[in-house]
């Protein structure tokens, strides 16, 4: 059995079309597979269920865990006395609020800009390298320079409407409850879309020319071609890009972090930033587990639709 | 056929008069575009700008009343403070960086090319469900891993430590560095890796000596992007790390917020030290990715 399992590996070419041309090696397989595997159920495996199993305790930070089974769960979602059911309804909102703008605003200047580099322009690299500028910064580097932007004394925003005497004293861009979060998605929205830039302009490129052409002998305008034609070819573009972004926008936190905090007063608290102040601050690992597991569903979905397409294109 | 075509898209290679130019068809698109173009790229560079600008200004400059857009003088004594400064934590903390990123990109590397070959070239039992459980990897949201992960580094007493951080970056880059190079090895002559095994090489022998010479070029992007993801990556280390010697610089960056006073300067010269690594890397790495595709005599 052995002899005929290393015979059938030393033919390569003898197995048939279709499969994998290069034959069957379970062993090196599953031994060259194994420290991918290692790190999926280490890494990230084991601390999902380990989130789960957080979840369903009141357990503080090097204190002992009490099994409560749903209750962290029941107090977060009904609980209307409890403080952090208010906090955890306000961070569904106010995460709403920040992933949706955000994706409006990355949508409407990716697109612009992706259709602006398609078209025949002069200098495209230059150009090019010049809106693709926000990627190539280091996300928590420019959310310091957005602080700084923003700053209420000394900030160039305040010093220049100041100066030509548009307002008389400063704007809190940051710390005004209402302000805050439409500061935190202008900077938000600068850094996230080259990337979206890039998707489109890859879809762009893939749609076949002569679509245009015949639209442009029908007589068809600018607008019409860019509505009939380019938007429905890049409907699936579109629709990876969005999940994407949204898992990107939602998970990276340093923008918030770093302009707001969270605040001021809860202001611009998404999710993840609860769920740092819950274990970090409040050491309560209980709550704080629930909290991005009450959020895990919507992921779930994004990440299975994602995969099947990312494998679809895949073969 | 594609002559007309050519010749039908509008071309911009030949000096003409503005109001020709305007007059023809789709010119006021184009006219819009450029103003557009202008707009856009004021845009993306002002922050950036302004960060460099801060970083080279006087104090006193920084804090006046009324600055001016332009420097009125340029110094380095931020960038000094930031690199010699006595105080400063700032080299260590690079050096933290270095260290957390070259590692997590070797073992990103490593496990990939050992990973994306068997998924690609081996056929063995849950091999296909193994490489799609990576793309769920790949997109497990780190809000929801970070408890659990300090939680288990906290355990293993690796909590506040370079190695245990670096294990967490493990998280994002194995299955990146895996899936990325599985795309290209589906794309590599599959003639040549025969003719190796015809001829007596091993597996391991073929993996080493003819697919990982030939995706020189891959493995240099999927390098060049993961050490710049875990460069960059704040979260694992803003929740694990506490000493500011074991701080990576993304975290470190907070030092220069002092109860509230920030020193800008300093603070702008460190971030403008940070962003250098990836472009470099970056500028490098661009440079081998087109020698690599050039040099492809080799592939079909």
């Amino acid at each position: 059995m052995a002899t005929l399992g290393t015979t059938a590996r030393r033919m390569p070419l003898a197995v048939p079309a279709g499969g994998p041309r290069l034959g069957r090696d379970w062993r090196l397989g599953y031994a060259l597979t194994l420290p991918v595997v290692l790190v999926i159920v280490g890494l990230i495996a084991f601390p999902l269920g380990y989130s789960v199993w957080l979840s369903l305790q009141d357990i503080k930070l090097g204190g002992q865990g009490t099994f409560v089974g749903a209750g962290n769960y029941s107090k977060i979602l009904l609980d209307s006395t409890s403080r952090i059911h208010d906090q955890f309804w306000n961070s569904v909102y106010v995460t709403a609020v920040y992933v949706g703008g955000a994706l409006c605003g990355k949508f409407i200047l990716g697109m612009t800009t992706a259709l602006i580099l398609h078209a025949q322009i002069k200098a495209r690299n230059l150009w090019r390298a010049l809106l693709f500028l926000p990627w190539s910064i280091p996300a928590i580097v420019s959310s310091y320079s957005w602080k700084w932007i923003y700053n209420d004394v000394n900030g160039i925003f305040n010093n220049l409407l100041m100066g030509y005497g548009l307002i008389e004293r400063p704007i809190l861009f940051l710390a005004d409850p209402t302000l805050a979060v439409w500061s935190v998605l202008l900077a938000v929205i600068w850094q996230g879309t080259p990337f979206w830039t890039m998707t489109f302009l890859a879809g762009l490129q893939a749609i076949p020319h002569e679509l245009y052409e015949a639209a442009e002998i029908d007589g068809a305008s600018t607008a019409k071609s860019f509505w009939h034609i380019t938007l429905p070819n890049l409907t699936s573009v579109i629709l990876v890009t969005v999940m994407l972004s949204a898992i990107f926008t939602t998970n990276s936190i340093q923008y918030i972090y770093i302009l707001t905090n969270g605040g001021p007063g809860g202001a611009t608290e998404t999710f993840p930033l609860l769920a740092i102040s819950q274990g970090l601050r409040a050491y309560d690992l209980g709550i704080a587990a629930a909290i991005p597991l009450l959020f895990f569903p919507m992921f779930a979905l994004f990440i299975y639709v994602l995969t099947k397409r990312m494998l679809r294109t895949e073969s | 056929m594609a002559q007309l075509t050519q010749a039908a898209r509008p071309t911009l290679d030949r000096p003409i008069s503005i109001v020709s130019w305007l007059s023809r068809k789709n010119r006021a698109y184009y006219l819009l575009g450029y103003v557009l173009l202008i707009l856009l790229s004021a845009w993306t560079i002002f922050p950036f700008y302004w960060q460099i600008a801060t970083s080279v200004r006087l104090d006193v400059d920084l804090y006046r009343p009324s600055v001016t857009l332009v420097p009125q003088a340029l110094t380095l004594e931020h960038y000094a403070k930031v690199l010699t400064g006595t105080s400063s934590q700032f080299p260590i903390q690079f050096r933290n960086s270095l260290y957390v990123g070259l590692g997590t990109t070797l073992v990103a590397v490593v496990f990939g090319s050992m990973g994306a070959y068997a998924l690609t070239r081996l056929r063995f039992f849950a091999r296909a469900g193994l490489a799609r459980i990576l793309v769920y990897a790949y997109l497990a949201p780190a809000s929801v891993l970070f408890i659990p992960l300090f939680m288990l580094m906290n355990s293993l007493n690796l909590r506040d430590n370079l190695l245990g951080l670096a294990l967490t970056h493990l998280t994002f880059s194995v299955p990146f560095a895996t899936w990325m190079l599985m795309g290209y090895f589906k794309t590599l002559p599959i003639e040549l890796e025969e003719a190796a095994l015809v001829d007596g090489a091993g597996r391991l022998t073929t993996l080493w000596r003819i697919v990982m010479p030939l995706s020189a070029p891959a493995i240099v992007v999927v390098a060049v992007f993961t050490f710049t993801l875990s460069w960059n990556e704040f979260l694992y280390a803003l929740v694990l790390i506490q000493a500011k010697e074991n701080m990576t610089v993304p975290v470190g960056l907070t030092a220069y917020v002092v109860a509230d006073v920030f020193y800008w300067g300093q603070m702008m010269a460190a971030a403008t030290i940070m962003s250098l690594p990836p472009l470099l890397l970056y500028f490098f790495g661009q440079r081998w990715v087109i020698a690599g595709w050039t040099a492809g005599a080799v592939k079909n």
